[in-house]
């Protein structure tokens, strides 16, 4: 075991991301940021929608949409890889809503159905050409964030250009589109009342989340998004229950998690889109037990006994 | 009971599974330059010991998984797959780093008790807090798995071996790689799935269907879904090595709903499923050595999802095509039988005088052209419903019994509209309309009954007997002589 | 408040101090009541009284936050086959891979004990429950493809087949036809003809009245236990109901009609 662990190097762990390795560390934590914070924002409306799994589902297949664009047009341009998982996406959405509605499979198993046989596509077209592809299965899972270029090395990076502008774009949709998407999440039937058009929304959600998921494939790979779309929303609902509020608090999760992570895969030695994970689950585990409303320290104390009857009821 | 129906059904989306893949085979071929023949031979011949390892661990996963997939599916518990396949890895990688090498019983023990935590934390998660159920799933999935990838990058990264362990098979699975320790543990698990599943049957079935109940009557609702749990997590890892982390759930997932699609039994269910899963991950394998570097476990993957399609489109009773194609042969019974009674209309009225009826009569009747007439009665032909001698068209014995039956299961719902529902008669057609297709003998029988065996209908016109019906005579039949009379 | 008739025997079913909470929230607050057998008991109250809460909580499907449930006597446990049950129709999936039969001898699961398989008597009793709602000639119908009252036919021939002295059902004339609703009606006395207690949740007031021999009203708390025509009054009604002056007008007019 204790060839496994790095002695623990203060300078190298603590000190060193903040001062020699800033111009790469600060690269890591901007994008792992940028990445977190739009999942996460994202991510909310997915929980509330009950939709935590469409995540998952969309996450993965955007990678025969990647594969696919890329073996069509022989090319790992932006627009065409955007384009292929968009569509990949959509059509993960439809085809789970297809298995549903016509046969008698409930939702979590044709979700389960659909995401498996699209991403099984995906890895053997990727095997099979491995060597025209630009893709492995090691970025599948792990995700590239590590070998984003230095900040100081010619400019800013285009993928933290990129991802950065996502962000931009998800702040500026939910800010437009703030009321609809509230309505829309709690009560569905009130916002048609209301004129608002829930199926419209509820593909422009879908269609958001895949660009998200695609955008966020490069730096952390396909599995690891779920927990970047889940992992803040779900912190932030157990310390608020207003929406707004849990968009504030999503992104400080966000940051935090990223800034703690980096600093964690130092001291591991370990990839750093994981390490941000565990961090923001240890983020998560922490607003479970100590939240004010719904911690576990309210189950530890011995729950008050109700003593008298509420007056209003006798 | 799987009618003969059902196997054809069966066998016939069996070699529509065969071609798309074999058309890919062809393909990995030119990729991957191996000699397909040979490679052919080798598969069939099984000279190979890992090959036959490969093979006879595939089939004991596919049992395993489709067993318990069987019970995760209907109890809608399908992601729950999904989380503890993602769940086990850190397991996998601390049971490695027991004793620094891959001692499968150890990987399975640690990767069991992974995956178990993971449940119990979902399960604590949904009781403790608001948060719901698929997010639990989620939350817990991905945070195991990005702790197990930290532990297996820090594996790979920090110890000189660690490239050397294989761990990253663990992720995409190579059934190739199985050797005589892996199989021998598979087999113990599958065997231990198969032996509880058989004597918790009951138990299994109930908790499943009605978990309120179940505890209402006293089981062990509790000890039974953590002992499925364990099952669960225990054929999870077995079948890692050979499919992967990522797609495992998929293993469990696809048969099951395949074969929820064409039985309404759960212990056949369970039978498919798990004929589905050994045949879904026999081709993986199959294809997976033939194309030498692919992964083994998403080519499993695709040969069970494409059970699943099969399933999906040519189920006899569910299958999108099945029914679509029963509603279009519906549809053209209906129609032939509207011609059948026209027919009927046309001979009653012209005083059931004549052997045969005109086209041209018809025509008018059915207020279409002759053309149109032509095709219906060609139609009624190819059935053995009719036969067209030049300008006139004759019922056959099968034909007249049709359209007696026809006439009389219209006018008699007509009289008991009118009679017992209180509609007014000329209120009554369409309804009768769309009824006279789909009663049944009985109830035909009933609603006679009830009527008191009348005679005719509202609008004076005579009910065919049940002696009409049945007689099989030719045109000149009892019916049209009373309705004459 | 409680009115117990005092009977000298064990009661069926003794509920002392029952408190229950959901997410600290409490539902039922410090409830009492005792039954005696041979009891037709309609248990009643507004949306969110707790109805349904009541009988889980007996059963122990949901934690108690303080009080205890006998039966005859015992803690549930030692009880449980001498209990049936009737869940909520919705509560189950009927799209589930069984055929009418297999429900019907789930009833008979909780008296087999673990790894015994239902045999010849098994089927032979559950053939007579199905006989008994008039449903034996669907015994091997795939349960999609009934109807909402034939599905509440089967729950009850499930629950006849437990053999059990005290039932308790969750609703069970809620979206059944009216031959459906005389029928259960119907098996019902006779259960209580037999000596058995029967717990009914049940939201019609009216019909309440005439089907039960008892009332428990309930809206968090109890309000009142007793023989219908002791408890069926315009003033416990309206604590029961207490607002909600909708539900209340209806049945005002409900009880000026009916007396």
């Amino acid at each position: 075991m204790n060839e496994l662990l790095p002695a623990f190097d203060f300078h190298h762990v603590v000190v060193a991301p903040w001062t020699d390795y800033l111009p790469a560390t600060g690269a890591w934590m901007l994008m792992g940021f940028f990445v977190t914070a739009t999942c996460g924002l994202v991510g909310n409306y997915l929980m509330l929608r009950r939709m935590a799994l469409m995540g998952d589902a969309v996450s993965h297949s955007v990678l025969p949409g990647l594969v696919i664009a890329f073996l069509i047009t022989g090319t790992r341009g932006t627009w065409a890889m955007f384009l292929g998982a968009l569509l990949a996406g959509v059509a993960t959405t439809v085809i789970v809503e297809t298995i549903h509605r016509k046969t008698r499979v409930k939702q979590d198993a044709s979700i389960g159905v659909t995401f498996t046989t699209l991403f099984a596509i995906g890895v053997v077209l990727v095997s099979v050409y491995s060597s025209q592809v630009d893709l492995d299965a090691e970025c599948v899972l792990y995700g590239e964030i590590g070998n984003i270029a230095a900040l100081d090395e010619g400019g800013i990076p285009a993928p933290l250009v990129r991802m950065g502008s996502v962000l931009i774009g998800v702040v500026l949709l939910i800010t437009i589109f703030y009321k609809q998407l509230l309505v829309s999440s709690f009560d569905p039937g009130l916002a048609r009342s209301l004129g608002v058009n829930t199926t419209a929304t509820h593909y422009g959600t879908m269609i958001v989340l895949s660009i998200v998921a695609v955008s966020a494939f490069e730096a952390v790979g396909a599995i690891l998004v779920v927990a970047m779309l889940i992992l803040p929303g779900a912190t932030s609902g157990l310390l608020t229950t207003r929406l707004a509020r849990m968009h504030g608090l999503s992104v400080v999760h966000a940051a935090l998690s990223t800034v703690l992570g980096v600093h964690l895969a130092l001291a591991l030695g370990s990839q750093i889109a994981p390490a941000i994970v565990v961090a923001g689950a240890g983020l998560f585990g922490l607003a479970w037990v100590f939240s004010p409303t719904q911690g576990l320290w309210l189950r530890w104390r011995k729950p008050a006994k109700p003593g008298t009857a509420p007056a209003e009821a006798s | 009971m799987v009618s003969k129906k059902q196997l054809r059904f069966i066998f016939g989306w069996l070699a529509l599974l065969i071609a798309p893949v074999a058309l890919h085979a062809a393909q990995v071929s030119d990729v991957v330059e191996t000699d397909l023949v040979e490679q052919l031979a080798r598969f069939f011949s099984m000279r190979d010991p890992s090959l036959r390892f490969a093979l006879i661990g595939s089939i004991l996963l596919g049992i395993s998984c489709g067993l318990l997939g069987g019970f995760i599916v209907v109890r809608k518990m399908a992601l729950m797959g999904d989380a503890l396949s993602h769940a086990v890895l850190p397991g996998v990688a601390g049971g490695f780093l027991w004793n620094m090498e891959k001692d499968p019983v150890a990987i399975l023990v640690g990767a069991t008790i992974a995956g178990l935590l993971g449940s119990a934390m979902v399960s604590a998660l949904t009781r403790t807090t608001r948060i719901k159920e698929d997010a639990a799933l989620g939350l817990v999935l991905a945070s195991f798995f990005a702790a197990g990838l930290c532990l297996q990058t820090m594996i790979i990264q920090n110890l000189p071996s660690g490239t050397q362990s294989g761990l990253d098979k663990f992720m995409f699975g190579q059934a190739a790689a199985l050797g005589w320790d892996d199989v021998a543990l598979m087999s113990a698990v599958t065997l231990l799935a198969v032996v509880m599943v058989a004597l918790f049957y009951k138990e299994l079935l109930v908790t499943s269907f009605d978990e309120g109940f179940a505890r209402a009557s006293g089981l062990p609702v509790r000890w039974v879904h953590h002992g499925l749990m364990l099952l669960l997590a225990m054929s999870v890892v077995i079948a890692l090595k050979a499919v992967g982390v990522v797609l495992v759930s998929a293993m469990l997932i696809t048969p099951a709903a395949a074969a929820y699609l064409l039985t309404d039994r759960l212990h056949r269910l369970l039978t498919l499923a798990v004929v589905f899963g050994v045949l879904a991950a026999s081709v993986g394998a199959f294809f997976s050595f033939v194309g030498k570097n692919l992964p083994t476990g998403p080519l499993m993957v695709l040969g069970a999802s494409t059970v699943f399609l099969g399933a999906f489109l040519f189920g006899p009773r569910y299958g999108v095509l099945s029914k679509w194609w029963a509603r279009r042969s519906r549809s053209g019974r209906t129609q032939r039988e509207n011609t059948l009674k026209a027919i009927y209309h046309v001979w009653e009225n012209e005083g059931a005088a004549l052997e045969g009826v005109s086209l041209k009569a018809l025509a008018e009747k059915r207020r279409a052209t002759l053309e149109e007439i032509g095709r219906e009665v060609n139609s009624l032909e190819r059935h053995g419903l009719a036969t067209v001698n030049g300008p006139m068209v004759y019922f056959t014995p099968a034909g007249r019994q049709r359209s007696a039956e026809i006439v009389r299961n219209h006018r008699l719902w007509e009289l008991y509209l009118t009679n017992s529902a209180n509609i007014a008669p000329d209120h009554v057609h369409d309804d009768a309309e769309n009824i006279e297709h789909v009663l049944g003998e009985d109830v035909v029988r009933e609603l006679e009954r009830r009527l008191g065996y009348a005679t005719h209908d509202p609008h004076g016109k005579a009910i065919p007997s049940v002696q009409d019906v049945h007689q099989n005579a030719g045109l000149t039949g009892e019916a049209g002589k009373r309705g004459g009379a | 408040m409680t009115k117990t008739p005092d009977r000298p025997q064990v009661p069926s079913l003794e509920i002392h101090d029952l408190t229950v909470a959901y997410h600290q929230k409490p539902v039922l607050w410090g409830i009492d009541i005792s039954i005696t057998s041979g009891r037709l008991v309609g248990i009643v109250g507004p949306n969110g009284a707790g109805k349904s809460t009541l009988i889980k909580a007996c059963m122990g499907l949901l934690p108690l936050s303080s009080g205890w449930v006998k039966f005859f006597g015992e803690p549930f446990s030692r009880a449980a086959t001498r209990i049936g049950y009737v869940p909520q129709r919705e509560s189950v999936d009927w799209d589930f891979p069984v055929n009418v039969m297999d429900v019907v001898l789930m009833g008979r699961y909780g008296r087999l004990g673990l790894l015994r398989r239902p045999g010849k008597a098994d089927r032979e009793i559950a053939r007579q429950c199905l006989e008994k709602v008039q449903m034996l000639p669907y015994a091997n119908r795939q349960i999609s493809n009934l109807s909402g009252g034939q599905q509440q036919r089967v729950f009850l021939a499930r629950a006849l087949a437990q053999e059990a002295d005290l039932y308790f059902m969750d609703e069970p004339f809620a979206g059944v036809d009216a031959a459906t609703e005389a029928a259960i009606v119907a098996v019902l006395r006779e259960l209580r003809d037999q000596g058995k207690t029967i717990l009914v949740v049940h939201h019609d007031l009216p019909t309440a009245r005439q089907y039960f021999d008892d009332l428990v009203l309930l809206n968090m708390r109890l309000v009142a236990y007793g023989k219908t025509e002791d408890v069926f009054t315009a003033e416990l009604l309206q604590k029961t109901y207490g607002g909600r002056l909708t539900i209340l007008s209806e049945v005002a007019s409900a009880l000026g009609t009916a007396r």
